[in-house]
């Protein structure tokens, strides 16, 4: 039998200042690759819950490399497919035969896919053509594109979270997963709540010795924020712990490049199932909550001044940071859309909604066309888009004040 | 059959003939009817003619590996193929069938070389326009290519593919 074919590859170098010439198998020789995955101890795998438009995905975690894919059924076929026996052709046929398509792009996105993740055998790095510079690659406008991304993926992490959080766990961290934590924080919420509605009559008195002291008020609110932002983030790591999955990171990011926010990596947590999900999506604002309360509960006790303003004020912020943080149409990514994401599993919620949004007259014009999936993510925008726009109308005051005067 | 002069002004290849010249062609040629599904030539058949389209459709296809071609192109009415017949005697590189009932015109080997000999200034303006049309078939031959060879590079982990998220949730 003679060789196969081979391709050279001539792949340039970042600064275009020279090249190297690659030795391939040519694409002839394709059909018959047999990719094969990773040994079964270096991944796994967690069938996620059936999604509300009726498709299933999966979760598979390369527990080597920590690196983490969304599959969905026709990918999780392919990937049972890849054992290292079954030729691309092969895999083809039985891709057309289970699913009555003959779509080749899925297969080579998907193992593009895993070969990002390390999760496919048997070749070299893609080193080789990873520093390619294409002219367009070149071009001011591409420059511009690299610079949003860097500044959409700038963060500041630590990647030993998961030690620290499962020594916080152990030392006294588990007591705020306990039930009765849990019933105690309800508690001290309602009979907060009866205490805010007692004091709500005083409020305009509180917001007057407020903006009385306008520096020494703004600066404890957003020492209160910061504080409570960063706890928040702990103890949704903490839940994390609690079911005995990994803290990949806890940081400092732009949520969705726009919102400077903490933040703590749970995907772990999508290695256990939905219940543990939305306990670790409700345990981030439980922090505000309880810290709300007994600000609110503080007011309540303390007697008439800046103290018992500077509290009523510290509980009423703290109280709309949960609501907000709860509320899951906001365009963001925030808890309230992990727990709606979560309860139609469908964790790409966002993503596939915001993608829809180039060809959505054109879709809206064949509405009789819509699949379930695609409902539920104009629905989606739908919802987010009234509530922002809810949201300026309400606080038009607030952002007219911020406007030079004579523009009011 | 005669062919229609009209007709042979829509074809690109003889755009620059004259009436005369068109007319000289029009008796070289000769007529053949193709119903949807007949193969004109098998690929590595002999090659020994082009073909004109006056009507219908005809694929060009190439065999990859046992009942599946991959499709190079389709013709349709004013369009010619089998060019390289009338130069080459290699065996045919490609199949081309009739995807619909199809009405067309053979140039043969012979009778071009009729052409070359006797109406050499007729010749070169035929020939100016195929060099045309190779130039324009052989780059998106090249474009072809290049799918084939990114599909392979990226289906065996030599080249990332566009999309290479990868999943993550963060809490905040």
């Amino acid at each position: 039998m003679s060789d196969q074919a081979k391709l050279q590859l001539l792949t340039r170098s970042h600064d275009d200042s020279g090249f190297e010439i690659f030795e391939v198998d040519s694409s002839q020789a394709y059909s018959g690759f047999k990719p094969q995955r990773s040994p079964a101890t270096e991944w796994e795998l967690r069938r996620q819950p059936l999604a509300v438009d009726g498709t299933r995905n999966f979760v598979l975690n390369n527990l080597r490399q920590d690196r983490y894919l969304l599959l969905n059924s026709k990918e999780h076929f392919l990937w049972e497919q890849f054992d290292g026996r079954n030729s691309l052709e092969e895999i083809a046929r039985a891709f057309h035969l289970e699913h009555g398509a003959f779509d080749y792009s899925i297969i080579r996105e998907l193992l593009a896919k895993l070969y990002h993740a390390g999760l496919i055998e048997g070749h070299r790095t893609l080193a080789p053509l990873s520093n390619f510079v294409t002219p367009k690659e070149r071009s001011p406008a591409h420059r511009l594109g690299r610079m949003l991304d860097a500044w959409r993926h700038f963060a500041l992490r630590t990647r030993d979270a998961d030690r620290y959080c499962s020594t916080t766990y152990r030392r006294g961290g588990f007591v705020l997963f306990h039930p009765l934590t849990f019933w105690t924080v309800v508690g001290l919420a309602g009979v907060a709540l009866a205490a805010a509605f007692q004091l709500a009559g005083h409020s305009m008195d509180f917001a007057r010795l407020l903006s009385a002291r306008p520096y020494m008020s703004t600066g404890v609110m957003l020492i209160t924020l910061l504080a409570a932002s960063m706890l928040h983030v702990l103890v949704h790591a903490l839940a994390c712990k609690a079911h005995g999955r990994r803290v990949r990171e806890i940081g400092f990011f732009l949520l969705q490049g726009v919102l400077p926010t903490f933040y703590t990596d749970v995907t772990d947590i999508f290695m256990s199932n939905r219940r543990a999900r939305l306990m670790v999506d409700l345990a981030g604002p439980m922090v505000e909550v309880l810290f709300g309360s007994l600000a609110m509960l503080s007011a309540y006790l303390s007697g008439p001044g800046i103290e018992q303003a500077l509290l009523f004020g510290v509980g009423v912020l703290l109280w709309e940071s949960a609501l907000i943080n709860l509320y899951p149409f906001s365009f963001l990514e925030l808890d309230g859309y992990n727990i709606l994401a979560d309860l139609l599993a469908m964790p790409m919620l966002r993503k596939q909604a915001l993608a829809l949004i180039p060809n959505l007259t054109q879709r809206l014009r064949n509405i009789r066309t819509i699949q379930r999936a695609e409902m539920i993510q104009i629905a989606y925008l739908a919802l987010c888009l009234i509530s922002v726009i809810a949201y300026v109308v309400l606080h038009l005051d607030a952002i007219s004040a911020l406007l030079p005067f004579e523009w009011r | 059959m005669p062919i229609a002069a009209d007709y042979l002004r829509t074809v690109s290849l003889f755009q620059d003939l004259d009436h005369a010249g068109l007319s000289t062609l029009g008796g070289l040629l000769v007529p053949k009817k193709a119903p949807a599904g007949a193969v004109i030539f098998r690929e590595s058949d002999e090659s020994d003619a082009l073909y004109l389209v006056e009507a219908g459709e005809v694929v060009i296809s190439k065999h990859v590996q046992g009942p599946v071609d991959v499709v190079l192109i389709t013709f349709g009415g004013g369009d010619f193929f089998g060019e390289m017949g009338l130069f080459d005697a290699a065996p045919r590189s490609a199949t081309a069938q009739a995807k619909a009932d199809s009405l067309l015109w053979r140039l043969d080997r012979k009778a071009f070389m009729h052409i070359l000999s006797d109406h050499p200034e007729i010749a070169a303006k035929i020939c100016y326009r195929l060099v045309s049309v190779f130039i324009e078939r052989l780059r998106s031959t090249n474009e072809q290519a290049r799918e084939a060879i990114r599909w392979g590079l990226e289906a065996t982990g030599y080249s990332p593919a566009a999309n290479r998220a990868l999943f993550d949730r963060k809490s905040t």
